[in-house]
């Protein structure tokens, strides 16, 4: 059933409602029983409702008096017996309702109910969010400035309090309940038409891959964003179809591998994450000597990468477990050592290194190595993982050059996938382009513009209601309109069309003359000025009027059929 | 042997006989209709109802619901009856044929309760 919190007071209630059933009852009847005399003196009975009457009052200790005559002894004598039985009957009703309200699994019920009812009035598109921290808190917010709503589910009280007390506009309904559970989970509406993905970020992978799977058993058209830090792992969930998996340590060996051999299309790619502008370069790695600590996860995938593009590298881990299943390559460059101290670090040879990696799980060991990397070694580059990113002040210092941080890299890769979908395919799709082209794309996007805008356009009847009203009309429309400058009759708006999303497959930099279908996805890059105007063309008659035709729409004109 | 069921059926069925007992008679002769039995069956309509609170199977709200129709009536014709003999005094026909066929249409819900329940248990004996 539906309202249980109702039904749970119901059957507490039992008792206390019967108690004061029978005990009113009891007094009633005693009073309609024994005579007293009224103001002549003659014997009389109490009517029903006067007895009712007098109980009634008595019972809930408001006490009017004798009524409608003064008592005789007989009648004293039982009042002060049933007084006794039935204050404490109202009191026990009374005290068992109070209990029951500050009951934890009714609070809990009423909480639900009305989580529940926050996410039937929530008309609008929504993510559900699974576990509050620092990196899911930083997707809401991006979300919501995006003008998508978020639903929390999360386990611990004292975070939901901490979500509440962020203060998030709009609000951002949260249910406390296992993030696993599948009941939970229908709850916050993940069959709903209107949750547009599912976010699970948790550090346990096992936990992710649970929450997946029972998502996508739930709701198999759902979107799934969900962290996992193993290949095996990527390859499990990718094979039962959730469509954003991401490991954060591949992530970083593809972009080291990116910024080693195509520069270009890693920045384009940043920029299109909204990581970095245009104008900022991502680090860039020359042959020398690198130097790692830490062979875990990330020290892995780094390695590999390096390893592949011939690159000389030595690396260093305290924990021997690690170090246990080693391929005979690794066994050569892989070193253990009792601890990161200076010594060991002169060992590895960090005197000599050109780049030092800094990546074991410990913030603290993260930084210590780098400081003592730096001072023994003042012109070596520092590379730092940084897994807290409540650490990110003191990671900000100069001993430290590029900083490496897993949670961030997942939140904007979670913020794209979810909010853009059309630019996580471009950037799939890219992933082909040669360093050159990558080159030339982010200098046409410079000529437009320093910090160009990146946005898209869905041609549906929603979000650009002139451009479908013409389409269903069969009207003839290119690409080139959205170029058309609304100032000046043939002049042309700096923009720059990434990619048409359509049904039957996308079109990579489509040329000016290709013609707009319904329902495609637009991704263009252009300045403040083009996108206030594109909108306008998108979904305003008379605007579309001057950019299609090239003048002024005229109602007289039309009427009398004068040009 | 069920010690709850005991005790709802014999709430149930108590407020059957009680309310029938205060119906039975001339519908225009207030003599033939006992004040107390209209409260003994008032009373125990209003504890077959608590009886019932919180069930949450079907049978158990389809009763419920019968059960708060038949004190509802009951209330309602008690309210009537105190109302006229406090302002009017007397209880003429018309009143008291009010009075008697609220406590009527009491009467039909409580049996449509017993038949609920009655049904129910042979159903369940199966």
């Amino acid at each position: 059933m539906k309202n249980s919190s109702l039904w749970i007071i119901l059957q507490r209630m039992r008792t206390p409602f019967l108690v004061i059933v029978i005990t009113y009852t009891i007094s009633i009847i005693g009073m309609l029983i024994i005579p007293g005399l009224d103001n002549d003196g003659k014997v009389y009975h109490m009517s029903i409702f006067d007895a009712f009457y007098f109980v009634t009052y008595t019972a809930t200790t408001i006490g009017f008096g004798e009524v409608p005559y003064t008592f005789t002894y007989p009648q004293r004598i039982w009042v002060s017996f049933s007084i006794y039985l039935i204050v404490l009957g109202w009191f026990y009703g009374i005290g068992t309702l109070v209990a029951l309200l500050q009951d934890k699994l009714l609070i809990q019920e009423l909480a639900k109910n009305r989580f529940k009812r926050q996410i039937k009035n929530l008309k609008e598109k929504y993510i559900l969010v699974l576990g509050y921290n620092l990196a899911t808190s930083e997707i809401i917010k991006k979300a919501l400035d995006s003008g998508i709503r978020a639903v929390v589910i999360e386990k611990d009280e004292a975070k939901i309090n901490e979500l509440l007390l962020e203060n998030f506009t709009p609000a951002v309904p949260v249910l406390n309940a296992d993030v696993h559970n599948p009941q939970a989970l229908e709850t916050a509406g993940v069959n709903s038409v209107y949750c547009k993905a599912v976010v699970a970020l948790f550090q346990d992978d096992a936990l992710n891959t649970r929450i997946a799977l029972t998502v996508k058993i739930l709701n198999p058209k759902v979107r799934l964003a969900v962290k996992v830090t193993t290949q095996a792992g990527v390859e499990n969930l990718e094979d039962f179809g959730v469509d954003i998996v991401e490991n954060p340590f591949d992530i970083i060996a593809s972009q080291i591998n990116k910024a080693l051999n195509r520069p270009h299309l890693l920045t384009l790619e940043r920029w299109i994450y909204g990581s970095s502008k245009l104008t900022d370069s991502f680090m860039r790695f020359s042959p020398g000597q690198y130097v790692m600590c830490g062979f875990g996860r990330m020290g892995k995938a780094i390695y590999k990468v390096l390893k592949e593009n011939g690159l000389e590298i030595k690396c260093i881990e305290k924990d021997a477990v690690k170090l246990k299943y080693l391929t005979d390559d690794e066994r050569d460059d892989v070193e253990y050592v009792e601890s990161y101290d200076k010594k060991a670090l002169i060992g590895v040879g960090v005197e000599q290194a050109k780049y030092i990696i800094v990546g074991t799980k410990n913030d603290t060991i993260n930084l210590s190595i780098a400081l003592t990397a730096k001072k023994l070694n003042p012109n070596i580059i520092t590379i730092v993982r940084e897994n807290e990113m409540e650490d990110f002040s003191i990671f900000q210092t100069d001993k430290i050059d590029r900083i490496f941080m897993p949670s961030r890299i997942l939140i904007d890769k979670t913020i794209n996938a979810i909010i853009r979908p059309s630019a996580d395919i471009f950037v799939k799709n890219i992933d082909t382009l040669s360093d050159k082209d990558a080159q030339s794309i982010i200098k046409t996007l410079l000529d437009i513009d320093k910090d160009p805008i990146l946005f898209e356009l869905k041609v549906t009847k929603n979000e650009s209601f002139e451009l479908f009203k013409r389409l269903e009309n069969k009207t003839t429309i290119t690409l080139d309109l959205l170029r058309k400058s609304l100032k000046y009759k043939d002049h042309l708006n700096n923009v720059f069309i990434f990619m048409i999303l359509r049904r039957s497959g996308e079109i990579m930099f489509p040329s000016w003359e290709e013609k707009l279908q319904k329902d495609d996805i637009v991704l263009i890059g252009c300045d403040e000025h083009a996108k206030e105007e594109i909108e306008l063309i998108a979904n305003n008659f008379h605007e579309f009027e001057f950019a299609f035709y090239g003048k002024e729409h005229s109602l007289l004109k039309k009427i009398f059929g004068k040009e | 042997m069920n010690l709850d069921k005991v005790i709802s059926g014999f709430f149930i069925i108590l407020a059957m006989t009680l309310n029938f007992g205060f119906f039975y008679g001339d519908l225009a002769d207030m003599a033939l209709h006992d004040k107390y039995e209209l409260f003994a069956a008032i009373v125990v309509n209003i504890i077959a109802t608590v009886l019932k609170l919180g069930d949450r199977t079907q049978m158990g709200s389809v009763l419920l619901a019968t059960s708060l129709v038949a004190v509802i009536q009951l209330i309602a014709a008690a309210s009537v009856w105190t109302i006229a003999i406090n302002t009017v005094g007397v209880i003429d026909k018309e009143l008291s044929s009010v009075i008697v066929s609220l406590s009527g249409g009491a009467l039909l819900a409580n049996i449509t309760s017993v038949f609920l329940y009655v049904g129910d248990t042979l159903k369940s004996r199966r």
